[in-house]
């Protein structure tokens, strides 16, 4: 059994260390910038009116542009979106959600503050 | 697009139902389903900072949540200890090792639960099936599971929108404090074997 508990140990501790120094020297090389609203980060498991809230978009503009209706459609991820709407289109409502956000931010680009 | 996993399908949920979903992913992580409870406290705190979910009543239900999970596992331990106290009573490294949880299971349940936590549930099981006391349990528990969700809960606050970066390496550390806890204990078990082990007689002898 000591046997054994050491070989475990030795064996997570490979495994395992490498994998922390891996995700750490990741982590250093990307930094970390908590307000980043990059549309790359949209996930699946998204909701339009969480992405909305996140990215600062009216729902109304995201409904719009990708064509559906709001109504029955909030509480559903992009994920479930896309399997009801987009059949056989793979990540074509994500895609949809992402170019939405891109053109919103040319048509709002960021207000700077106007000197007194 | 990915199928809908069992991780998105909460993920989904925490932004749509907020906390009582988050109170009732954590109950399901303390009984032993496998779900990635640490990602849900990351993006948990990441959800608080957008102003998606509301602090006070997420800790409370998720503390809540954790807490009847944790004390159920230890529930399932106490009723398998049952079988095991009838089938091992006479054992001797059945009865040290009740002993030893007696005296020392406090720190393991506060360690495991933030920690150490691929080990939480053996945890749970042992200290049940070892007929640690429920309420002493319930305080360690308790403390470290406000300790795991102010951490975690906090860091993702932090980092925000970027919670989802910091949550593979979080998930690879506490895999190698496990690997460095059991290799801790093997040589720990190895060394005292060896001193308790009576010295054998040189092979060349004396003169």
């Amino acid at each position: 059994m000591t046997i054994g508990l050491i070989a475990l140990g030795l064996i997570l501790v490979g495994f395992f260390g490498v994998r922390a120094v891996v995700s750490f020297v990741r982590l250093q090389q990307t930094g970390l910038q908590s307000g980043v609203t990059d549309p790359e980060a949209i996930r699946g498991w998204m909701t339009i009116p969480y992405i909305a809230t996140a990215y600062g978009v009216p729902e109304e503009y995201f409904f719009e542009h990708i064509g559906i209706p709001a109504e029955g459609n909030r509480d559903k991820s992009l994920g479930q979106l896309n399997r009801e709407y987009a059949f056989g289109q793979p990540a074509a409502i994500l895609n949809a959600v992402k170019e939405a956000i891109r053109k919103y931010q040319r048509e709002q680009p960021p207000v700077t503050e106007a000197p007194p | 697009m990915s199928d809908l996993s069992l991780t998105d399908f909460f993920l989904t949920g925490l932004i749509t139902y907020g906390p009582p979903m988050l109170g009732l992913a954590l109950l399901l992580a303390g009984l032993g389903l496998p779900l990635p409870a640490t990602l849900f406290l990351l993006a948990t705190g990441a959800f608080i900072r957008q102003g998606v979910m509301d602090w006070t009543t997420t800790l409370g239900l998720g503390l809540l949540g954790v807490i009847v999970g944790d004390s159920a596992s230890y529930m399932l331990g106490r009723f398998a200890g049952d079988w095991a106290q009838r089938r091992f009573n006479r054992s001797t490294a059945w009865r040290s090792a009740q002993d030893t949880f007696a005296r020392r299971g406090g720190t393991a349940i506060y360690l495991t639960r933030f920690l150490l936590t691929p080990l939480a549930i053996p945890v749970n099981l042992i200290a049940g099936g070892s007929r640690y006391a429920f309420w002493r349990f319930l305080g360690y528990d308790a403390a470290g599971e406000v300790t795991w969700i102010a951490l975690y809960v906090g860091l993702g606050y932090v980092v925000g929108s970027q919670w989802e970066l910091i949550s593979q390496f979080v998930g690879d550390f506490s895999g190698l404090l496990v690997g460095l806890a059991a290799l801790g204990a093997g040589v720990y078990l190895w060394v005292q074997r060896k001193s308790c082990s009576p010295p054998t007689p040189s092979a060349a002898g004396p003169g």
